[in-house]
């Protein structure tokens, strides 16, 4: 029922991710609602998170393209204020992953970690090393 | 004096000021020394982005000549639509108003605040882009200066162009624009203004006649490189006019342009480059077409959608927001071709940023560039 009007952008969208996905990022669209991908995001090479496999869920709203995609409790200003119609699942998908690249504790989501990140560098890198290894390792 | 950083708020187009007079009339261009005077604009329907012209180092043997340019004409509502908004400059961009005294030259305008507060959409004018026609076209980005195997000292300019009739190419160094598209040349020496006639064809290389070039090492580098403040005296003006040349005479440089005598003009600088040589880097192009001076513009985003027939696998042509349609629809002022007609219709009832720049939205012109009206 929800893939039956489903807007020729979104079916090209997805189309165009199958065929020819940006490398270190894949999307597919679940089958009972095409509106709804799952998102794999390898961790950057060079970075604390590589290695890791970064799972997202990502949501077309009614509006979209006119509105955001919905994806969880990421701070990224093309989510929300800045977003535009001419950006894309794919678009969003690759500015995450350069957000793995170049976290930004000026704007972060969590304070405690921003906090440890800017008193404590090497701390923090080495803390988010684990982490990818213990919780975003694929298993 | 006729711009101001206020009247570019969007709010300026909270009621339509009369669109229809708009489209279907074009005033003739007032005494460019006036800063009151309105400019019009014209979009190249064939202006390739900047990044996919790749220089052409085969210089002498051009590439297969394109089918001769169409212009759209775009006639501005007032001096509040001024064009230096462009915040994602092209490599090179035509930036100004004609002749305004004001010094305004290569300010920009303050950054967008993100946190500004969001207001009702405004009313953008919505219309279409209206056709004319230009019989001689200079592709700007040929136009080269180059030694004159006989003659060391003078330097010759060469170019390439499309002519849809027979006319003339006229090269000044240090023209003055006056009324109605006249130039004359600045210093009264012969050398300064060469005319030499071409025979129609798409294509052609031009090259000034050997013996007729001027020695640039006798001025400034500094007095070649940049225009008057005013911008009405530029370095290097080339005239290609669409009729055969009249007698020429300097009092004929001081009278107006006939309406009759339709010619595109290239305005330019000229730098040196890292190896010393001269190069000449166009600052902008003007139409006078049936008596009526336009400025030429680039649209950024036009080239791919006008290359051939729609094809619905190349994001390229289609629309950013629909992805379905072609795109036919520009904003004003950043000029960014990115829409269909009916996603543009859809937008502006949901936001005023242009979705490549976000930058506000005062007009959007709906250009239809496939469909050849004989």
């Amino acid at each position: 029922m929800a893939n039956s009007n489903l807007p020729r952008r979104i079916i090209k969208e997805t189309q165009r991710l199958l065929s020819e996905p940006a490398p270190g990022i894949s999307a597919s669209p679940s089958e009972e609602n095409m509106r709804y991908f799952n998102v794999m995001i390898l961790g950057p090479s060079q970075s604390p998170y590589e290695g890791g496999v970064f799972k997202l869920e990502l949501f077309l709203p009614e509006e979209y393209p006119m509105a955001a995609p919905k994806l969880g409790r990421i701070c990224l200003d093309i989510l929300k204020d800045k977003w535009s119609p001419a950006l894309q699942i794919r678009t969003v998908l690759l500015s995450i992953q350069a957000l793995l690249s170049a976290p930004n504790p000026d704007d972060p989501l969590s304070e405690n970690i921003a906090k440890h990140w800017k008193a404590n560098e090497t701390e923090a890198v080495e803390t988010a090393k684990e982490w990818t290894h213990l919780y975003a390792s694929g298993e | 004096m006729g711009i101001s950083l206020s009247r570019r708020r969007p709010n300026n187009h909270h009621h339509p000021q009369n669109p229809s007079s708009q489209l279907s009339s074009s005033y003739p261009t007032d005494q460019p020394s006036s800063s009151s005077s309105t400019p019009n604009y014209v979009f190249a329907a064939n202006a390739p982005y900047s990044y996919s012209h790749p220089p052409q180092n085969s210089y002498p043997h051009p590439p297969a000549p394109p089918l001769p340019p169409q212009y759209y004409q775009y006639n501005t509502c007032g001096v509040g639509m001024n064009n230096r908004l462009n915040f994602y400059p092209p490599s090179y961009y035509y930036g100004s108003q004609n002749n305004n005294n004001n010094g305004w030259h290569g300010i920009r305008p303050p950054p967008m605040v993100s946190q500004t507060p969001v207001v009702p959409v405004p009313y953008v004018d919505h219309q279409m882009a209206k056709k004319i026609r230009n019989d001689v076209n200079v592709h700007k980005d040929t136009i080269k200066i180059e030694a004159d195997e006989e003659n060391m000292e003078g330097l010759l300019v060469s170019l390439t162009l499309d002519a849809l009739v027979d006319g003339s190419i006229t090269i000044i160094y240090f023209a003055k624009e006056g009324v109605d598209c006249s130039f004359t040349p600045l210093y009264p020496d012969a050398r300064m203004l060469v005319r030499v006639p071409f025979q129609k064809g798409l294509g052609q290389k031009f090259r000034q006649p050997s013996g007729t070039g001027v020695d640039l090492g006798f001025f400034e580098l500094d007095d070649l490189s940049k225009p008057s403040p005013g911008e009405d005296v530029f370095p290097l003006v080339i005239l290609a006019e669409a009729c055969l040349p009249l007698p020429l005479s300097d009092e004929q440089f001081d009278h107006p342009r006939p309406a009759t005598s339709n010619a595109q003009i290239t305005q330019a600088i000229i730098e040196k480059n890292s190896a010393g040589a001269f190069q000449a880097k166009v600052i902008k192009q003007i139409l006078w077409v049936d008596g009526v001076r336009y400025e030429l513009r680039e649209i950024y985003g036009i080239g791919k959608s006008s290359e051939t027939s729609f094809d619905d696998s190349d994001p390229g042509k289609e629309c950013v927001i629909c992805m379905s349609e072609p795109k036919d629809t520009a904003v004003l002022p950043c000029r960014h071709m990115c829409m269909c007609s009916e996603c543009a219709k859809e937008l502006r009832l949901q936001t005023n940023k242009c979705p490549i720049c976000r930058q506000p939205i005062e007009e959007l012109i709906e250009i239809r560039v496939n469909k050849v009206d004989q």
